[in-house]
């Protein structure tokens, strides 16, 4: 076949596309269906989840955690992490980390004249706790720590209501310390913050990073979790061995964040595979009715077809000129699928989804861990030109069968029944 | 004006639809010579085998028994894609529904051929336009088969046929849709082709239109050559 005839065979499956122009159309709308909703799916779900492990990442320990290697296991007040003030200096240093964040934390039981609670005390940095983490923003009543409270602390909601404190109010945390002593010490609330989990709301409180090794009595290096917050947390993992390789000391690892919180990994995961399903699921029918009207465009010009191959047309060349036609609808298809997927989702962005699904923010968490409901789409231009590429794939893959009829077509059978 | 050049030569053709008890035998034992030059028409009544003779001889289809010699090659032996190759170079087609490819105008439909052919655009042009003109087509060039009248896509496509300067042209009841007045007309140009580039013409055929221009009258009745005659308006 000459490079001409190529063209004139591309050139007659353009022409022959609009023959039909409504059917055209139908596929066309198919193939944009096909695409624009996946599409539209994953940037709203791949957006949410993204932002869940921000949200996380900055609340809890960063997207990467350096800790002592048997913390996982169990997070024991006497496991802790040396040396950090060297390795955090290195850290600030390296272009792929936005934030890091030291973290003390202590198990222990918090007590009131109402009653004792099971609570965990996070000991940070407040300045860096108020650029980094949500729950700064999350005070609903009182104020958040600054780097002089000494010995007060923010407190969740309900574990204010639990213990029946309010602002001011002092309450007593007793907790091992490294040496596994028991100790004592006095807080005094300065905040109650909301952030809508459960968990964090009923059982976390933070105070100052100084009076939290004091009380584990942890040295000035010495800490429970340093966090690291990454520009791209998609790609961590050559970072994590990276950072293992070069400055992990003794006991220390660096772990990604699907290891610290394996609950929301595994959530998200599962969410995943979820909607991946469904959208095969919506493909297929969608490839269905696609498959129907090429089938029927193909059989309803047998007879013309006939009469090429009468004059001498070579079924390859047939078959070039019905593969073009669908290379042609997913060509046009794919790419204004993609653009209608990405455009529905950037025209719902900023749109607080329980304004559709009712109900209260609190309900909507992860892994224990509450979700944003706002939309924030991701687009993601690898994964949207995946799904393209893979509809267009499949696209391609019906014009098979009726390209396999070509080889079926009798000439004589076709032109008598003219 | 035929000179001896044999293009087709028949011997013993046998053709049977189905087998056995029910076969149809729809030709049964056929002689027949095509010369280069000739201008011949087949003629006998609905079913006597017309249409399968001009597709075995056109290589659209098999004989189930005895040969057919196209310009030395015995299709017997060939392959479909050697016999579409044949096709594609060395005959010509024409059709009682035109069958001309809707999206294509006038001038692509003609050149088609000679593209498959690989035949260059200079020469393309220049053959495609001479024959236009020589065929009334002037100035029909760049219309598609829809807008033109039954008789004007004949025309095209009796030019796509005859373009590529065949060996032989088929022609299967091409006079059927047309009135009896542009059937004229289009004899009148293919007879004009036949003298001018000694094409040669093999027609089935109701219409004594056609006969009357043929200049060999081959008659079948159930799937035999009942008679083959010299017709009266010899030139
Ligand atoms: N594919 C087929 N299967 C079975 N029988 C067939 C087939 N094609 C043709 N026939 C039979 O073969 C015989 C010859 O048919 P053919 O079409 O050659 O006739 P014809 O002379 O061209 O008729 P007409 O003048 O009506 O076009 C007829 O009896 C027809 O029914
Ligand atoms: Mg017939």
């Amino acid at each position: 076949m000459s490079a001409k005839l190529l063209l004139l065979i591309i050139k007659i499956s353009w022409l022959s596309l609009w023959r039909n122009k409504r059917r055209t159309f139908i596929s066309l709308f198919s193939i944009i269906i096909g695409t624009g909703i996946p599409i539209f799916f994953v940037c709203i779900a791949w957006g949410f989840y993204a932002g869940l492990i921000d949200d996380v990442a900055r609340l809890m320990s960063g997207h990467i955690t350096y800790e002592h290697k048997d913390y996982r296991n169990s997070p024991s007040n006497d496991l802790w992490v040396g040396d950090t003030i060297k390795i955090n200096n290195t850290l600030t240093n390296n272009d792929n980390i936005l934030f890091t964040k030291q973290i003390v934390n202590l198990q222990g039981v918090a007590h009131t004249a109402k009653g004792s609670v099971g609570i965990s005390l996070m000991g940070i940095e407040p300045k860096k706790e108020i650029a980094i983490s949500f729950l700064p923003e999350n005070i609903i009543e009182g104020k958040y720590l600054s780097k002089v409270d000494e010995r007060l602390v923010v407190v969740g909601e309900k574990l204010a209501k639990n213990l029946n404190i309010a602002i001011g109010k002092k309450f007593v945390f007793t907790t091992n310390d490294i040496k596994g002593e028991l100790t004592e010490e006095l807080f005094r609330v300065k905040g109650i913050f909301k952030t809508g989990s459960k968990e964090i709301d009923g059982h976390l409180i933070q105070s100052n990073i100084a009076i939290a090794r004091k009380v584990a009595g942890l040295s000035n290096d010495e800490i429970s979790q340093l966090g690291i917050i990454v520009k791209n947390p998609d790609e961590h993992e050559v970072l994590i061995d990276e950072l293992q390789k070069s400055l992990a000391k003794n006991n220390g690892i660096f772990l990604s964040w699907q290891k610290i919180m394996p609950d929301v990994a595994t959530t998200i995961r599962m969410d995943r595979t979820a909607i991946t399903f469904f959208m095969i699921m919506l493909v297929v029918i969608v490839l269905f009715t696609m498959f129907s009207t090429i089938l029927m465009s193909t059989l309803e010009r047998k007879r013309e077809f006939a009469s090429l191959l009468a004059i001498g047309t070579q079924q390859i060349e047939l078959k070039v000129q019905i593969f073009f036609e669908t290379i042609f609808f997913g060509l046009i298809g794919c790419p204004l699928g993609a653009l209608v997927g990405v455009g529905v989702a950037k025209w719902t962005e900023g749109y607080d989804m329980l304004n559709v699904v009712g109900g209260k923010s609190e309900d909507m968490s992860v892994g224990g861990f509450g979700m944003d409901t706002v939309i924030t789409p991701l687009f993601s231009a690898p994964l949207i030109m995946q799904i393209c590429f893979f509809f267009f794939l499949a696209v391609q893959l019906l014009s098979f069968f009726p390209i396999h009829l070509i080889s079926k077509i009798s000439i004589t059978d076709e032109l008598r029944s003219a | 004006m035929n000179s001896n050049q044999e293009i087709v030569s028949l011997k013993n053709v046998v053709k049977n639809y189905g087998s056995g008890q029910v076969a149809i035998k729809a030709l049964q034992d056929i002689d027949l010579k095509i010369y280069k030059g000739d201008f011949s028409v087949m003629m006998g009544p609905s079913g006597c085998g017309k249409s399968t003779l001009l597709n075995i001889i056109g290589g659209l289809d098999r004989v189930t028994s005895g040969s057919v010699i196209f310009n030395g090659k015995d299709f017997n032996l060939l392959t479909n894609k050697e016999l579409s190759l044949i096709r594609r170079n060395e005959i010509g087609f024409v059709f009682q529904n035109y069958n001309l490819l809707p999206v294509l105008t006038a001038y692509e439909n003609a050149e088609y051929v000679l593209m498959l052919q690989n035949i260059p655009i200079s020469q393309r042009k220049e053959k495609v336009m001479n024959l236009f003109k020589e065929m009334d087509l002037e100035g029909l060039e760049n219309r598609l088969p829809r807008e033109l009248s039954g008789g004007q896509q004949q025309r095209v496509a009796i030019a796509r046929a005859v373009v590529s300067n065949p060996l032989l042209v088929l022609a299967d009841e091409i006079t059927a849709n047309v009135d009896s007045k542009t059937a004229q007309s289009l004899l009148t140009l293919m007879e004009k082709l036949n003298k001018t580039n000694n094409t040669t013409f093999l027609f089935s055929t109701h219409d004594p239109i056609v006969k009357n221009f043929a200049r060999k009258v081959i008659l079948l009745k159930d799937g035999l050559i009942d008679k083959e005659e010299q017709a009266s308006k010899n030139i």
